[in-house]
């Protein structure tokens, strides 16, 4: 196991492995016999950004505890890059309450046995203008807002090019601007090639952040896949609303369209029609359309589909 | 071996990248696109980075508040106990430690053993276990330990850092007192030939050197001290948990000393072996090397049983 | 348990074993060494060398160390003594004595206390007696030499160097004494004869005494005291470190330093400032009747309880003593018997004390004769 990630740290650029987290069985059971993750398989893509789906206390951070060494797994295995290659932020900023925001990413800096020393500053800075803590560095840390703590172990996790990002619900704690930035952050690195893995309890975010996700629940991963993929598990259905009932539902049978239903409004799968085109046929047949929308399966719905449970819907 | 030991030992020996750095030129221009972590400049090496983080270290012990104020205090004792001598006078000293100070008003060197002696069975171990016993423990309190372990330190390499940054404080502590000591000795009291406990009459350079010794004896004292703070401080999250733990043990071991039914105990107790500096005082210069291997044995057995624990331990703070 | 943690545990649990075994070894060396290093000697001719060794015109050969002292008589605790100094404290409890022995007329001994030291140096026709706690530098005029080969008056009121108690107890070997000899123990990391005296009387508390002979030279390096029903020497001096070479001239030249209290005293009057007991022990020691000989001799003295000096440390002492002895009483009349693991006393309403390393029964029985 030593040798496959010693292996994957040298490897040459053209043959990147086609995983960046994979874990096995991976399993950890408390001292007291509670389960906090129960035989997990992830599968986070080279490149992808990964969404770690789970309400509060699914075992999210535990796994990302494990991942970083942090807690030892009671069973299984898991392969990760090299420490030194990956940038984390777990269960919120920790800092030197005493020391500036640039003492306090040097100090961390310093931690890191292959950082290089005489770049430190100059990185440190770089890290910091990147989470637009700038103005803010020779500031203690003490005096820093919510947001800007959450920034600053953004920037401790940038202090470095990384393969990975772990982020351990990066956006909380940040007002809707602060959130907007992280994002956009995440996506910025993303292009840069690092393979970015972050959990949340938050659907719409994820939604709009990644490209892949992994739902947990209870300490097991119920789904994963990319986001299309999973909304996609159930297909868009067409639904309209309309008095004809009977009409309007024999002409979509006519057009071919799975699985008609009629009940207060008349529903079907879209497949691959257009909504515009079936309408047109739908006034042609002279059924009078009161109003028509096409219904997408989220996420949510995948969610509540796999575990019964719903999300709190803002943390 | 179970599969997840052997993960356990590819964490944490992150792998270094083993590739020169012209190379990794050439690929950076090749494939641009590819996280420039290969395109990084040489690691600076495994001392280098080692040095780096116990400078850290270091940095943040010298710089807090806290321990310097504790420094302060420390070295202030001397001043006091100079400033109180030279006023009132010791005429009336009689025995023991009367003419200790007696001694003291006669020679400028002596006023660094009254010092210490008064210094070492309590103040000074108390400096000591705050530092150590917060080591480990306020890093896991204020959460910065997971940060330190994900960077990654190291667990064993952080634990050594932290060690060394105790030791090195235990022989500031000694030296502030030392220091402090000789400065204000040599202000108030007359400089020359020091009187040793057996009655010899020495050079001050000889007085000094022997300052030397035990300032270097004390400081093993302490650093012993140390290892039982850090290994305390590695079984909890609570810094001031650690801190009290070690204080607890200090003076339980030192009223454990005040009854001659425990003799038999004393030889391997803590504290007791701190006194024996006055084996500098002595000519020729006394035995201490009973002191140093209880130290040792001391450090031995608390550091690898803080590295047992330390190693293995979920860090979930 | 993962193998993981066994293998991590294991570090501390060996440091704990070396650490143990360390401690342990200077006891279970002694006790289980192994092969014989010295050549066999009977008992006869072991205590000849000894005996040689010891009255040698020309004294034991020069040599330094440390000399350890243990008791363990199962006294009744003693309070706190302020200083190691006090010839009490040698009673309980463990002591060092460093020992220079360069020739008969030069002598350093060092009694260390917590940042003190008390200090005997001869040389020569000079002896002076230093204690640091009192910074006072005494010259000390010995009385006219009886005429005796005893090269040099015991300085402490309790026997300190191995030779002069090994002297003590040699001249009890007679025939009430079972003598053996072993030639494996190792004292101080020398080789040692042991010579193991058994008293035959079965009124003596004492079990045996071993006393170990350096195996080339033949100078007492350790006597233990066993009592009866104990495996730990209730009483043992002995060197822990030795070397058989002349030490430096520095340890015997001494300078009263300057800022000292200078005094001179007559060797009898070295003894705690303001607890000048010789006087009395003078006379104490003319009333001193010796019942029964060998082990199971027993000292009878007047002893009057209202004490003198009761401020002293030592009357303090006895008090305490005094106040856990258990009343006992017969034909003879009545009294207090006070009982260690070595020694018996007697203290009778009638103003005798019998003490001796005799069983309680014997101490009655020569109280009522």
């Amino acid at each position: 196991m030593t040798s496959e990630v010693l292996l994957e740290a040298g490897a040459p650029s053209g043959a990147a492995p086609p995983a960046a987290i994979t874990t096995s069985g991976l399993t950890k059971r408390f001292r007291g016999g509670q389960v906090a993750v129960d035989a997990i398989d992830l599968d986070v893509p080279r490149g992808s950004v990964y969404g770690f789906l789970g309400p509060n206390g699914s075992g999210k951070t535990t796994t990302i505890r494990m991942l970083l060494g942090l807690i030892t797994p009671t069973e299984g295995t898991f392969t990760m890059p090299p420490l030194t290659t990956v940038g984390a932020l777990v269960e919120g900023p920790a800092f030197y309450p005493y020391l500036s925001g640039e003492a306090n990413l040097l100090r961390f800096d310093a931690a890191d046995p292959s950082a290089p020393p005489r770049t430190a500053k100059a990185r440190a800075a770089e890290a910091l203008e990147r989470v637009g803590l700038a103005a803010a560095a020779g500031k203690r840390y003490r005096a820093y807002s919510l947001g800007m703590r959450q920034r600053l172990a953004i920037a401790a996790a940038l202090l470095r090019p990384r393969r990975l990002l772990v982020l351990d619900e990066p956006t909380n704690g940040l007002d809707p601007q602060g959130t907007r930035e992280v994002r956009a952050l995440v996506k910025d690195v993303a292009a840069e090639g690092t393979t970015v893995f972050v959990s949340s309890h938050l659907l719409a975010e994820v939604e709009q952040m990644c490209t892949h996700a992994g739902i947990m629940s209870a300490g097991r991963l119920v789904a994963q896949g990319t986001i299309a993929s999973l909304s996609g598990g159930r297909a868009a259905r067409i639904r309209i609303d309309t008095p004809d009932l009977e009409a309007a539902a024999r002409v979509l049978a006519a057009l071919e369209l799975p699985d008609v239903r009629v009940g207060s409004d008349v529903t079907a799968e879209l497949g691959g029609h257009a909504p515009e085109r079936i309408n047109a046929e739908l006034v042609v047949a002279g059924v009078a359309v009161r109003g028509l929308s096409v219904v997408r399966t989220s996420l949510e719905d995948v969610f509540v589909g796999l575990t019964g449970e719903g999300f709190d819907v803002d943390g | 071996m179970s599969t997840a030991d052997t993960q356990t030992g590819a964490r944490r020996t992150p792998g270094l990248v083993p590739v020169s750095e012209t190379r990794r030129s050439a690929e950076r221009a090749a494939a641009p696109r590819e996280p420039s972590v290969l395109s990084e400049p040489e690691p600076s090496g495994g001392v280098v980075a080692f040095w780096r983080l116990l400078r850290s270290e270091l940095g943040l012990t010298f710089r807090r508040p806290r321990n310097l104020i504790m420094l302060g205090v420390l070295a202030l004792v001397p001043v006091i106990i100079g400033i109180v001598l030279k006023s009132i006078g010791t005429e009336d000293a009689d025995g023991g430690m009367g003419a200790l100070l007696a001694a003291t008003a006669g020679n400028s060197l002596m006023l660094t053993f009254v010092a210490l002696s008064a210094l070492v069975p309590l103040l000074m171990p108390i400096a000591v276990a705050v530092v150590a016993g917060d080591s480990i423990a306020g890093e896991a309190g204020t959460g910065t330990l997971r940060y330190l372990l994900a960077a990654p330190a190291g667990r064993g390499r952080l634990l050594a850092v932290k060690y060394l940054n105790a030791v090195a404080f235990s022989v500031a502590v000694t030296a502030a007192v030392a220091v402090s000591a000789l400065v204000v000795g040599v202000l108030l009291f007359p400089v020359g030939p020091v009187t040793l406990l057996s009655g010899t009459t020495v050079s001050f350079a000889d007085g000094l050197l022997r300052i030397l010794i035990t300032v270097g004896y004390v400081s093993a004292g302490m650093a012993a001290l140390a290892a039982v703070a850090l290994a305390l401080s590695t079984l909890t999250e609570v810094s001031i948990g650690a801190i009290a733990a070690t204080l607890v043990l200090i003076i339980v071991t030192q009223v454990l000393r005040a009854f001659p039914q425990l003799d038999w105990l004393a030889p391997y107790l803590l504290p007791t072996h701190w006194s024996g500096f006055d084996g500098a005082l002595r000519d020729p210069i006394g035995d201490m090397s009973g002191g140093l291997l209880a130290f040792t044995a001391y450090i031995a057995l608390f550091l690898s049983t803080a590295w047992a624990r330390f190693s293995g331990k979920d860090i979930s703070s | 348990m993962r193998r993981g943690t066994i293998v991590r545990w294991g570090v501390p649990i060996a440091a704990a074993a070396v650490i143990g075994a360390a401690v342990g070894a200077g006891p279970v060396i002694a006790a289980v060494s192994g092969e014989p290093v010295l050549p066999e000697r009977t008992a006869a001719q072991l205590l000849a060398d000894a005996a040689a060794a010891v009255k040698k015109a020309g004294g034991p050969p020069a040599m330094s160390g440390t000399v350890q002292q243990t008791a363990s008589l199962g006294l009744p605790a003693l309070p706190a003594q302020g200083g190691t100094a006090s010839p009490l404290a040698l009673l309980s409890g463990s002591h060092e004595v460093k020992v220079w022995y360069g020739a008969q007329d030069r002598l350093r001994i060092a009694l260390p206390g917590q940042m003190s030291e008390t200090n005997l140096i001869v040389n020569g026709d000079q002896t002076w007696y230093w204690d640091s706690g009192t910074n006072t530098a005494t010259k000390v005029k010995l009385p006219a030499k009886p005429e005796g080969d005893q090269p040099l008056a015991t300085p402490s009121p309790t026997d300190l160097t191995p030779q002069q108690v090994a002297e003590t107890f040699l001249d009890r070997v007679n025939e009430d004494t079972g003598v053996s000899v072993t030639n494996t123990a190792e004292v101080a990391g020398r080789s040692v004869y042991q010579l193991v005296l058994t008293p035959k009387a079965q009124s003596s508390l004492v079990k045996e005494v071993r006393l170990a002979l350096d195996g080339e030279n033949y100078v007492p390096l350790q006597v233990q005291v066993f009592a009866k029903g104990s495996a730990e020497p209730a009483f043992q001096v002995g060197f822990t470190q030795v070397t058989f070479s002349p030490p430096a001239e520095e340890n015997f030249a001494f300078t009263p330093p300057a800022g000292a209290k200078v005094e001179e005293k007559e060797f009898g009057q070295l003894q705690e400032p303001g607890a000048d007991h010789s006087k009395e022990a003078e006379k104490a020691a003319e009333q001193v009747k010796v019942v029964g000989n060998g082990w199971t001799s027993v000292a009878v003295l007047p002893f009057k309880q209202d004490g003198q000096a009761q401020e002293s440390r030592e009357a303090q002492a006895a008090k305490l003593i005094l106040d856990q002895a258990t009343p006992v009483s017969g034909a003879w009349g009545s009294g207090k018997m006070i009982k260690t693991k070595l020694v018996t006393a007697l203290l009778t309403d009638d103003g005798r004390l019998l003490a001796g390393a005799v069983t309680p029964d014997e101490l009655v029985k020569v109280a009522g004769q």
